[in-house]
């Protein structure tokens, strides 16, 4: 059957694991709170409260009610979208502060994932094609690698200090009038170690297929190389591209994390770090849990894009 | 056939170099050095490499050289320590997921696939938070969490080749358990194939450890490679040496723990 594992479809499979991961996440931001020793109404209000200041708290977090009527409450409150009112901004439900902040923090990973790709797939097919010389597909190949294996951590602040400080061609960090430079510059950072894992599987996969026939056959038929290599190559190696982006989302989230803090941008990452530092729990776990969420729908949409792309993955 | 070994442990030893001399530098600076790490001097604040302090001041003048030192000391400590608990969880687990084939070894290899693909910041991030202050310890027992992963993952799909070995069905045959043959022939002949794995998860957690303390989760006493990368970032015009030498110190622990990983390749 087409798409299947076990005769249940592979999406309704895939679906199930997605919320599977979703459950697990938020019952280990629930469990960890509540189960960890010390007191979570301590946390909020720090160890100097008055005891009527700590059952204000308890009760306004539902923390005097049994651990499993909490849990089922949490749960409910995800399903609803409705955790309550933040806690240091009383009146403001917590999801809305969570909503507002996911929306720069996605647009700032999918500008990523398409630069990531448009880079990697470039370079890779730029090494396996006719253009370049030997010494040139060497000269792509240790970029990729050298790349790849610099941590964004160590690469984003050098790039920066020397962009921004050095020649004042992109916006500084935390410039409030940065606006679109600003997000291109940092989707344009956090695209870098996406680009090289592209650009290494691309460039691996391209050079198993470049002596295939088929392509012989292209060439033969008087395609020119970029046509060949285009149009006929490139959709046969899409299957691993789109696999390898899928498996460097999490780390794609992560740096996106690491980027917001050092641009002082607004997004989940700066908002789970501000309700971190002033204890907001309701907006904590709902920020974790929509982070969470973004990862999941975000890999479910690579392997719906492998599924509708390859056929071979659908099994037929 | 005595050149080749030679050969052998001259590139394991150019392979580990790099981390020992890490260490050594490190380990000299701490014992030598002759202020504690993180001592405040406001007088000297974000002062330029000087003969007198050999890669500068950071915030509030504190001696670049030694917080750079200690910050090396403790990552490659923490790196080490988390990896070899992922090393000694992850590889028996694989192991037996593997031989008992079946419903066990298809939950282990997807939960192994979910727990490498999942952020492991948010995963720290949710634990954390439950933390007023967390210490090394913390950070430590979060990255734990997640790091026997990859070694399940390796220990399972070595097991699926190892399992159908001559020695282990004669094994079984012979009567011995599952345990015994998981101790006595499988994990043995899989240890050095896993162990490959071990340079790349510590380079993967002083990552995590920088970025997180760069983030604001780090450890209370501030003493961190992500530490001063925050600083460098916040002083980037006025002192643009402690962003270089945070930076070029997270990339070159990160490295030499990854070269050190291949020694056990060879």
């Amino acid at each position: 059957m087409r798409g299947t594992r076990g005769g249940v479809p592979a999406f309704v499979t895939r679906a199930g694991e997605s919320i599977a991961v979703l459950a697990g996440l938020a019952s280990a931001v629930f469990f960890a709170l509540r189960l960890l020793p010390g007191d979570p109404a301590r946390l909020v209000v720090g160890d100097e409260a008055s005891p009527a200041e700590l059952e204000r708290v308890r009760a306004t977090l539902h923390l005097n009610e049994p651990l499993l009527v909490q849990y089922a409450r949490f749960m409910r409150g995800l399903l609803r979208l409705d955790l309550g009112d933040s806690m240091r901004r009383p009146g403001v439900a917590a999801m809305a502060r969570v909503t507002e902040a996911l929306l720069p923090t996605a647009r700032l990973a999918l500008l990523a994932v398409a630069a990531g790709a448009i880079v990697g797939v470039g370079a890779a097919t730029l090494a396996s094609g006719p253009w370049l010389s030997a010494r040139g597909r060497t000269i792509v190949d240790r970029v990729l690698v050298a790349a790849a294996a610099t941590p964004l951590l160590a690469l984003a602040p050098l790039v920066t200090w020397v962009l921004a400080a050095r020649l004042r061609v992109l916006p500084l960090p935390g410039d409030p009038e940065a606006g679109a430079s600003g997000l291109a510059f940092a989707s344009g950072l956090l695209a870098i170690p996406l680009a090289a894992h592209v650009g290494r599987v691309a460039r691996a996969s391209l050079v198993d297929v470049g002596h295939s026939q088929f392509l012989v056959v292209a060439g033969a038929k008087g395609a020119r190389p970029a046509r060949v290599w285009f149009l006929h190559a490139l959709p046969a190696v899409l299957g691993p591209i789109v696999t390898v982006v899928g498996t460097q989302l999490g780390a794609l989230l992560g740096g996106a994390v690491v980027l917001e803090r050092m641009f002082e941008r607004r997004g989940l990452g700066t908002l789970i770090l501000e309700a971190y530092a002033t204890r907001d729990l309701p907006v904590l776990e709902g920020a974790i849990v929509a982070a969470g969420g973004l990862f999941v729908v975000a890999q479910a949409a690579s392997s719906a894009v492998h599924l509708a792309i390859d056929p071979r993955a659908r099994g037929e | 056939m005595r050149a080749r070994s030679d050969r052998r442990a001259r590139s394991r030893w150019q392979d580990v170099a790099p981390l020992v001399a890490i260490v050594a530098i490190s380990g000299v600076a701490v014992v030598l050095g002759r202020e504690p790490a993180g001592r405040l001097e406001p007088s000297r604040a974000w002062c330029p490499p000087s003969s007198d302090r050999l890669l500068g001041c950071g915030e509030a003048g504190v001696d670049l050289l030694a917080t750079l030192a200690n910050a090396e000391l403790r990552a490659v400590a923490l790196a080490a320590v988390v990896a070899l608990v992922g090393f000694a969880v992850g590889t028996p687990l694989g192991a037996s997921a593997a031989l008992a084939r079946g419903r066990f070894e298809r939950l282990a290899a997807h939960v192994c696939d979910l727990v490498q693909a999942f952020p492991t910041f948010l995963v720290a991030m949710a634990v954390l938070s439950a933390v007023r202050i967390p210490s090394r310890v913390h950070i430590g027992v979060v990255f734990a969490l997640t790091a026997w992963a990859p070694f399940a993952r390796l220990a399972l799909a070595q097991t699926r080749v190892l399992r159908d070995a001559a020695f282990v069905e004669a094994a079984v045959a012979l009567g011995r358990g599952r345990s015994g043959v998981l101790v006595r022939h499988v994990v043995p002949n899989l240890l050095g194939v896993v162990a490959v794995q071990l340079g790349s998860t510590a380079a993967a957690i002083v990552l995590s450890e920088a970025a997180l303390a760069f983030v604001g989760l780090g450890p209370p006493d501030g003493v961190s490679l992500g530490g001063v990368l925050d600083q460098g970032v916040a002083s980037m015009l006025r002192a643009p040496h402690v962003v270089a030498e945070g930076a070029i110190a997270v990339f070159a622990t990160s490295a030499a723990m990854m070269a050190a990983g291949r020694a056990a390749e060879r």
